[in-house]
């Protein structure tokens, strides 16, 4: 059981490190201003994954790790919540992050959009062509 | 060229499994990392003990948000802000409010059922914002839930259908200020009272500090609002709202001119 975990663990963290690489090919090769946002939003994404996953451990030995809500206000509730519920820090992070990430993308939509007024196309290819 | 594009992701995706096999126990934080957390999780519901640390909120995660952290949070509310003053700046003179043509939209079946589930979606975000401080979710996460509503009927109805109906990006701009006015008061309220009344609180102070004996009210009439942390929701939902539907609005209506 203990081996599963650390397996079906790995798995995950094997495949966000696959993610952000096929988001970094997409970010680099992909000659398309949209597809390279998309590719963007993926590597984001993992990287937001990525830190909530840092917060997850198999610290005790009090069982699984619980979410961090407190749902009984009681004082011997609070010292098994402390024991047992996972990092909240990473999520704080992430929760703001995803905000931020959204707000950003946002504003490269914008820019592409001026980008396409400017030079009738959105492929990069082009654009490197055009210089000006 | 592609075939060396091919083996170069193979060859990194295989070199970082390789790399989380061998290291794979030194990949897991050590256990030092995990005082903050303890101090975190022990300190955000704890009038028993730590009544001069606490921030009174069950959700440990909204109060590192917005009393532990406040600042952080205070400043990647100015990043958002900053990232779609930006894209309006850049969408200036671009798109004009009034409406410029009907427009017909999808077939009376989706319509009916967008508006059967728009005020269904707005309530869940309202809800989930309001409801920060108790169970998962906040003023972020509510606000672009409820920024979905709008998104919805551009695609269904029509832009001009928004429009129409009073949802403008000029107005949403208001409201969008209003949200980040009221954080801005909510994070000093504490200090200017305390100047007022000839005593000592720091800014984006919650509860009671050491050294600062002013305090939010925790409850109101026996229903926990955890003092500031509420009233951020509340705002960062309205600013987080009426931002993303500003934003979306104007990209659609961003049209450019014959002449260019």
């Amino acid at each position: 059981m203990e081996f599963l975990n650390t397996y079906l663990l790995s798995i995950v963290l094997a495949a966000l490190f696959a993610n952000i690489a096929i988001a970094l090919y997409g970010v680099f090769f992909k000659p398309h201003y949209i597809k390279k946002l998309i590719a963007l939003t993926i590597f984001s994404d993992t990287a937001n994954t990525f830190a909530i996953y840092l917060g997850y451990r198999r610290w005790t030995a009090l069982g699984s790790p619980r979410v961090p809500v407190l749902v009984e206000l009681e004082k011997d509730a609070i010292r098994e919540f402390t024991a047992r519920a996972v990092d909240p820090l990473p999520q704080a992070l992430v929760l703001t992050a995803i905000v931020i990430g959204l707000a950003v993308v946002l504003f490269l939509v914008f820019l592409g959009y001026v980008l396409y007024g400017h030079y009738k196309t959105l492929d990069m290819r082009e654009i490197k062509k055009l210089r000006g | 060229m592609r075939s060396i594009e091919l083996v170069v992701i193979t060859v990194v995706v295989l070199a970082l499994a390789l790399l989380i096999a061998v290291a794979y126990e030194n990949i897991i934080p050590s256990t030092a990392v995990r005082k903050v957390a303890e101090f975190y999780l022990y300190a955000a519901y704890n009038p028993f003990d730590l009544r001069e640390y606490t921030a009174m909120s069950p959700e440990a995660v909204t109060s590192i948000v917005w009393d532990f952290r406040g600042l952080d949070t205070l400043f990647e509310t100015a990043v958002f802000f900053l990232a779609l003053i930006a894209g309006m700046a850049l969408a200036r003179g671009l798109y004009r409010e009034t409406p410029q043509f009907k427009s017909e939209g999808l077939s009376l079946i989706v319509k009916s059922v967008t508006k059967i589930t728009a005020p269904v979606i707005i309530a869940v975000g309202v809800s989930i914002g309001l409801h920060g401080h108790l169970t998962p979710g906040g003023g972020f996460q509510g606000g672009s839930v409820i920024a979905v509503a709008p998104m919805i009927f551009i695609v269904i109805f029509s832009v001009y259908f928004v429009l129409e109906r009073g949802v403008a990006p000029s107005k949403m701009l208001v409201l969008r200020s209003l949200g980040l006015a009221g954080i801005g008061l909510t994070s000093v309220v504490l200090f200017m009272i305390a100047l007022l009344r000839g005593s000592f609180a720091y800014v984006f102070q919650n509860m009671i500090k050491p050294g600062a004996s002013i305090s939010m009210p925790a409850e109101i009439s026996g229903a926990l609002i955890s003092g500031t942390l509420w009233f951020f929701n509340f705002f960062e939902m309205l600013a987080v709202a009426a931002g993303f539907s500003m934003a979306f609005i104007v990209v659609v209506l961003m049209r450019f001119g014959k002449g260019e």
